[in-house]
């Protein structure tokens, strides 16, 4: 009984300590509030994650297109807008970046497959270090 | 000890209400070390209630009969290793183990998400500290496991059924899988509390969410193997509240994780997956309260129980709150795209969750109903097994279908030209199956048969998902077919571990199909010297014989068994009688053939323990093993969506690192 009340004194004593700890370690500190999101901060999160969404996005469209999921049609009109995202996106949160062209309207129908070029290596999605787009928003059929 | 036992629950609900008090203050005022403090709290919350645990292990394992907890559901004579599991054979050990596993939880998320945003993270503290404060005062005040008595000579025993090596894993399973959903929910909630519209929560739980949901499927999986061979009525899955307690949760689980992906890649469905998520989290508690407050017997001892009014005070609690925060936090949550086309894999996604979350639904009413009728009508009513497996037909078969439809349609936008290309292989050889098992006499079960069709619809469509991304990854990377199949899947485990996820629940479906709707089931009389035929298969009954176990007297019956004149050995199916427990069990006796997945399931009833007859229950269940082999599919999709991926881990820390220092990652 007794062994059993020192125990537990201990485990009470232990928590007290450890639910103290960070008003011992620190018990004059200069600041003692967190700090938290502002408007501006919570902007550029919101951007970098569209950010990645775009280029996410991209990459995958890149891939549906090279497994056959994507026609080529489908390709060359979703490619478009995706890309002028992207590079919308990556300009708002580096302002250096030139500003996109306008999109083209689709160009008609290629008698032949087109072969995207316009990311360097297509991925599978979620890859690290996703390729940035260039900036030419249509790639245009071959001929 | 029980004094140690006491006042180590007694810490442990002090310093979690501290947590959730403390915590609260300090995330609404920012207060850096009081939040800090709170997130101590919470993790000497989770040592405190470790000690507990032992102390009630220890007695478990002593025989401390002075225990009431221990003489209740353990004897003198029951084995060390069900000693240990009777921790979450009863009420009270059941709760201190949830309690166990929800802190230690909540501890390694705090943790683990230490370097996520402070004012996200000091708002979890509080709300895992709320949490666990209840449970931790169930265990103190309502049903404690601590209470003592003067030792009787021996103990009642563990209900034989529990007395079974499934019980040391499955209950186990369960409660990480259950608990395992305060996670999500409280970084989701926290989210809403600090009035954050990023998606750190999302990364932050991803992980967090497969795990719980993989316990819960394989716990589920477990549970009802422990069914099939235990409990010896010759199925593994009967639609009882316990089973459909875990089953909700799981279904809810499985909606989120599918709809949070559209929110990831889309910013898209962000109300629906914070319901999702709360959806999971009541249903996980209603899980618990299902299991523990008595009310699936007789809504009477629901009145007499001692922790259900709680437990049903805190889900209605909790779901209020949780639906009063999400649409306080409307605004935020609003999404700025919109879905693009009805063909897109984007949509098939959203029509996988209106069938998941409705599947849910039927069930939650299903298990509601007699409740509710007995709660108010005073009657008592029973939602019986043709009302399930007509919901899981409606909406089960599609949701089986649109596993196979989602790999084969694009993100966004899908021409028809596109789809028909995608879809003519496995449509193909879908169409080429069922004509074939209609040739092959299995076009009795038409839902069989649409199971059988559909199920290679997806594993095909699966297949050629593989197929046209290893020879994509070649292509681009070069290298041998094996090295690009690897790099295919390393390079995105979560979605190629969904994959072999979904060939897991074709595999079930198939198994579940066959085993249900081409079961042959034969029952007879037996004496000595005395056959019977069942599906091909030939039963001798030689005799019985009886023998004794440390706690179990053990009727046995012989019967050798043949197929086509070739014998196949011998099976003792028979009964187990338990003298502490004054009760008996079935014992089943089943035999495998992994060649064909079959089982020849037998029981034996009214044993005439001096030579007389037996009466024996047969059923053939073809394809049944498909159900186990799809848990280790499960399990082994789980693991590769899982495995992390220090490429995306980087990304993801650069994003939330790069973008301001206040983030602090």
């Amino acid at each position: 009984m007794t062994a059993a009340l020192a125990i537990a004194a201990i485990v009470a004593a232990a928590a007290v300590v450890l639910a103290a700890l960070p008003f011992l370690r620190d018990p004059s500190p200069a600041a003692d509030r967190f700090e938290r999101q502002d408007e501006l901060e919570r902007r550029t999160l919101e951007l970098a994650e569209e950010r990645d969404r775009a280029l996410a996005a991209l990459k995958e469209l890149e891939f549906d297109h090279r497994t056959g999921k994507v026609s080529d049609d489908d390709y060359r009109r979703l490619v478009g807008p995706l890309r002028v995202r992207a590079a919308q996106t990556l300009r708002a949160l580096e302002p250096e970046i030139p500003e996109p062209q306008e999109p083209q309207p689709p160009p008609s129908p290629s008698p032949e497959p087109i072969t995207p070029e316009p990311v360097p290596e297509p991925y599978p999605p979620d890859e690290i270090t996703p390729p940035a787009p260039p900036l030419v928003p249509e790639p245009g059929p071959r001929n | 000890m029980a004094p140690l036992g006491r006042a180590a629950l007694l810490v442990a609900f002090g310093c979690l209400t501290y947590a959730a008090l403390a915590g609260g203050y300090a995330a609404a005022r920012r207060r850096r070390r009081l939040a800090l403090s709170a997130r101590n709290a919470l993790l000497a919350g989770f040592g405190a209630t470790a000690v507990a645990v032992a102390v009630l292990v220890a007695a478990l394992l002593r025989h401390d009969f002075t225990f009431a907890y221990v003489a209740e559901h353990t004897s003198s004579e029951l084995p060390a290793r069900y000693r240990i599991s009777a921790l979450w054979g009863g009420q009270e050990g059941s709760l201190l183990f949830w309690l166990l596993v929800l802190t230690g939880y909540s501890s390694i998320a705090v943790l683990a998400a230490r370097r996520a945003g402070q004012d996200l993270l000091a708002w979890v503290v509080p709300i895992l500290g709320t949490i666990g404060a209840f449970f931790a005062f169930l265990v103190v005040a309502i049903a404690s496991p601590f209470h003592t008595q003067t030792a009787p000579p021996d103990g009642l025993g563990l209900t034989p059924s529990l007395q079974n090596p499934y019980m040391l894993i499955h209950p186990p399973m369960l409660y990480l899988g259950y608990v395992g959903l305060a996670i999500p929910f409280a970084f989701a909630m926290a989210t809403l509390l600090a009035r954050r519209g990023d998606e750190m929560w999302i990364v932050v739980t991803r992980r967090w969410t497969l795990v719980a949901w993989t316990f819960l499927g394989v716990g589920q999986l477990l549970g009802a193997h422990w069914a099939y061979v235990e409990v010896g009525w010759g199925g593994y899955y009967a639609w009882d509240p316990v089973e459909n307690a875990a089953l909700m949760p799981w279904l809810a689980a499985t909606a989120f994780l599918h709809s949070v992906m559209i929110q990831e890649k889309r910013g898209m469905l962000k109300v629906w997956n914070m319901l999702l998520v709360v959806l999971a989290f009541c249903l996980a508690i209603f899980g618990d309260f299902l299991t523990r407050s008595g009310v699936i017997n007789s809504i009477h001892s629901f009145a007499q129980g001692k922790v259900g009014p709680w437990l049903l005070g805190f889900i209605c609690a909790v779901t209020a709150g949780s639906l009063a925060l999400v649409f306080a936090r409307l605004p935020m949550l609003r999404a700025r795209t919109r879905l693009e086309s009805l063909v897109s894999r984007e949509a098939t996604f959203l029509y996988n969750n209106l069938l998941l979350v409705a599947l849910c639904l039927t069930i939650l009413w299903g298990v509601a109903f007699p409740l509710l009728s007995e709660a108010v009508r005073g009657q008592t009513v029973t939602i019986a097994r043709p009302y399930y497996d007509f919901f899981l037909r409606i909406f089960g078969l599609p949701l089986l279908l649109l596993m196979g439809i989602g790999p084969l349609v694009a993100w966004r936008r899908a021409s028809l030209r596109a789809l028909g290309n995608a879809f003519l292989g496995p449509a193909l050889l879908a169409v080429a199956t069922g004509i074939a098992l209609i040739a092959l006499g299995a076009g009795s079960s038409r839902p069989g048969l649409i199971a059988y069709s559909f199920s290679v619809f997806v594993l095909a469509s699966i297949a050629l998902e593989f197929a046209r991304g290893t020879r994509a990854r070649r292509s681009l990377a070069g290298g041998s077919w094996p090295a690009a199949f690897g790099s295919l899947v390393a390079r995105n485990r979560r979605r190629y571990g969904g994959y072999v996820v979904h060939a897991a629940v074709v595999l079930l479906a198939i198994g579940v199909a066959g085993s249900s709707a081409y079961q042959t089931v034969r029952e007879r009389h037996l004496r000595p010297g005395q056959s019977m035929e069942v599906a091909g298969y030939t039963l001798a009954f030689q005799g019985t014989t009886e023998g004794q176990s440390s706690n179990a007297r053990e009727l046995r019956t012989h019967l050798l068994l043949s197929r086509g004149g070739r014998s196949l050995g011998s099976i003792a199916p028979g009964k187990n009688y338990y003298p502490a427990e004054r009760s008996s069990s079935n014992e089943v006796a089943i035999r495998h053939s992994f060649l064909t997945l079959e089982d020849v399931y037998v029981i034996a009833d009214q044993i005439d323990a001096k030579g007389g007859g037996v009466y024996f229950k047969v059923l053939v269940k073809p394809l049944v093993n498909l159900i186990w082999l799809a848990g280790a599919v499960f399990v082994l999709g789980s693991l590769i969506t899982l495995w992390p991926d220090a490429r995306e881990e980087r990304r993801l820390a650069a994003r939330y690192r790069a973008e301001g220092a206040l983030v602090r990652v």
